[in-house]
């Protein structure tokens, strides 16, 4: 839980990928797999996608291994559209990842492999949240802060957040609310959906709300 | 020596790595590999040791030594581990072990963390000395399909490290607890990869003879088969169907690899007399030559049909070129297809998008610059640090999947 103060203090995370050692080469296979794999697992292959540079096509590994592995499109685009920010916890969002597979084997019994080489590889990770040294006493240094900080920043106050805060808000907008008494604000920009964009677009969102809600207070005086 | 970083590398990374090595404060840490020159391992190493004891950390590197017989046995223990059916003796074996064995008599084992580079060295688990610190083996081969006999053979010493490091998931033995997954990287200060002026550039181009003014494709790899040089030469000769090009294929020996020159010759006679293709077996320190000549090129290739990494990609992504590369090994990490380069499955497909970049000025600048940016947040020398000082703070004092520095 982020601490509300009269600052905010900019933490990063990044993380060292494990193997697992368990690998699926069919869609029958990665079931299997999901249903016993640990949630460590899950929790990467899904949350931890947005830590990463992606163009917009799939939206966790699993579908983008079965749309550029597997080929099968029509379960990637199913598989992206399971939001993993959604689910309270771990366990729900393995039920729901197992739920569109099995339905998708019913229709389609004879899934195809994969080529050997392209096989679906779980991983899982161990994190590292550390503070990268800004700290932040108003709306304006927040701005420039944002600005430049580091992705992983982002990643970690607006994406990773939403697993650790008891309403899945994110740290920013807690801290414009409660530190800064920015309810509207605060509002405005929960109003994006960060599961339909990159961190970038995230960055370039919340710059763009704050610096409105400046201009319009500067307007005021 | 981290300032030098400041402003290139992400400012996260940074941190990181300051804070890690604060909690790391004058331990020893301990690099063995075979070779100081030729290949990435040694590259990185060269400006990883000075990095990290700049830091408070006592970081030393040493060299494995060994005759022609060892360094061919080794040869083709590398090949066999990326797949190549090769029969295996025990008195090859045996002697893999005997030279382990005098190399462990000469040097000094002892360190908090141990990191045993490939195959070569593997053996030295055998002699590390009981209360010593922790002992990582670091694969940077290609071991998605190894043949089975050589596969045993070197299992007798990995299960006695504490620890495995492998490039990416597919080449993971499914075999330890703590198998790490961290990918190789490129230093972009060092003289392969810094800025250059057009001076230091055309100087390079007159020096081997190079024109200037035409299109240059060109590919920087050791003279190896798994690299396709012929693949190259062939896709080459295509593009000239339709385009105005000239072909460089730039390489450098190195000690542990005894097929090189044998595979500099068949390209040699393959390329024939054509003006046009540039062969060139630059000496190991050739780091500004290469430079230059990724620099000036139009369209670089990593055409590997094994490939460990393929860091090769990364430099040249790096100076804004999109890369056309084999989809084998780390290549496709590093080439998001159609984004920041395209991967290719044949010698037709590596033809084809060469045209494609020689007719599209737009479209070969723009993959380049998404390029530039992927290397920067992926594929840093600070990020492989940042990955190798995490992994030994975790298995010093982790505890759980979440470590707050």
């Amino acid at each position: 839980m982020a601490e509300i103060n009269g600052f905010f203090e900019f933490k990063a995370c990044s993380t060292v990928l494990i193997s697992t050692g368990r690998k699926a080469q069919s869609i029958k296979e990665l079931l299997e797999i999901l249903k016993t794999v640990g949630p460590e697992s899950i929790f990467h292959h899904t949350y931890q996608y947005f830590m990463k540079a992606h163009d917009l096509s799939y939206t966790n590994d699993f579908a983008q291994w079965a749309g550029e592995s597997l080929e099968e499109r029509a379960l990637a685009e199913r598989l992206s559209n399971i939001d993993p920010f959604e689910f309270q916890d771990i366990e729900e969002l393995r039920k729901r990842l197992i739920q569109v597979i099995e339905a998708f084997l019913e229709e389609f019994p004879t899934p195809r492999v994969v080529f050997p080489g392209n096989e679906f590889y779980f991983n899982e990770t161990i994190t590292y949240v550390y503070p990268v040294g800004i700290r932040v006493y108003d709306l304006t240094e927040f701005l420039h802060a944002i600005k430049t900080i580091d992705a992983k920043c982002i990643y970690y106050h607006f994406y990773e957040a939403r697993t650790r805060l008891d309403n899945s808000i994110d740290d920013f907008t807690m801290w414009i609310e409660h530190g800064l008494g920015e309810k509207a604000l605060a509002e405005e920009i929960r109003g994006i959906d960060p599961f339909m964009h990159t961190i970038e677009g995230i960055r370039g969102y919340i710059e763009k709300t704050i610096q409105r809600r400046l201009l319009e207070e500067g307007g005021k005086r | 020596m981290i300032e030098l970083y400041r402003g290139l590398s992400p400012a996260g990374d940074l941190v990181i790595i300051e804070k890690l090595c604060e909690h790391l404060q004058g331990r020893s840490f301990l690099h063995i590999n075979s070779t100081k020159a030729g290949g990435g391992v040694a590259e990185i190493l060269h400006r990883m040791i000075p990095f990290l004891q700049s830091l408070g950390i006592d970081a030393r590197w040493e060299i494995i030594e060994g005759d022609n017989r060892f360094f061919d046995i080794t040869k083709k223990m590398h090949n066999a581990l990326q797949g190549k059916e090769i029969e295996f003796t025990e008195e090859m074996f045996e002697y893999h072990y005997e030279i382990n064995r005098r190399n462990a008599q000469r040097l000094n084992l002892d360190a908090d963390m141990v990191f045993i580079h490939d195959p070569q060295p593997s053996a030295l688990v055998d002699f590390r000395r009981q209360g010593s610190g922790k002992w990582l083996w670091r694969c940077h081969i290609d071991l998605s399909m190894p043949a089975k006999g050589i596969c045993d053979y070197l299992m007798r010493y990995y299960e006695k490290y504490d620890a495995a490091i492998f490039s990416i998931s597919k080449f993971a033995r499914g075999r330890k607890r703590f198998e790490f997954i961290v990918p190789p990287s490129i230093d972009p200060i060092s003289e392969k990869n810094r800025e250059l002026t057009e001076e230091e550039i055309c100087s390079v181009l007159d020096k081997y003879g190079i024109p200037a003014d035409r299109p240059m494709i060109l590919q920087v790899s050791r003279f190896d088969r798994f690299k396709d040089p012929i693949g190259v030469i062939k896709a080459y000769r295509m593009v000239k169907h339709y385009n105005d090009c000239i072909l460089v294929l730039a390489g450098s020996p190195a000690t542990d690899d005894p097929e090189g020159a044998e595979v500099l010759e068949e390209v040699k006679n393959y390329a024939s007399d054509d003006p046009d293709i540039y062969i060139l077996m630059l000496p190991p320190d050739s780091n500004l030559e290469i430079n230059a000549l990724q620099r000036a090129a139009t369209v670089v290739l990593q055409k590997s049909i094994k490939e460990g990494f393929g860091l090769t990609v990364s430099e040249a992504m790096w100076k804004g070129k999109p890369v056309i590369g084999g989809a084998v090994g780390g290549i496709p990490l590093q080439i998001i297809n159609g984004i920041t380069g395209f991967l290719v499955y044949s010698v037709e497909g590596a033809a084809f998008r060469i045209r494609q970049f020689l007719n599209n000025p737009e479209m070969t600048r723009r993959m380049g610059q998404w390029g530039r940016e992927h290397v920067r947040n992926n594929f840093f020398i600070t990020r492989q640090i940042r990955d190798y000082l995490s992994i030994w703070y975790y298995l010093e004092y982790g505890e759980g999947r979440i470590i707050e520095l």
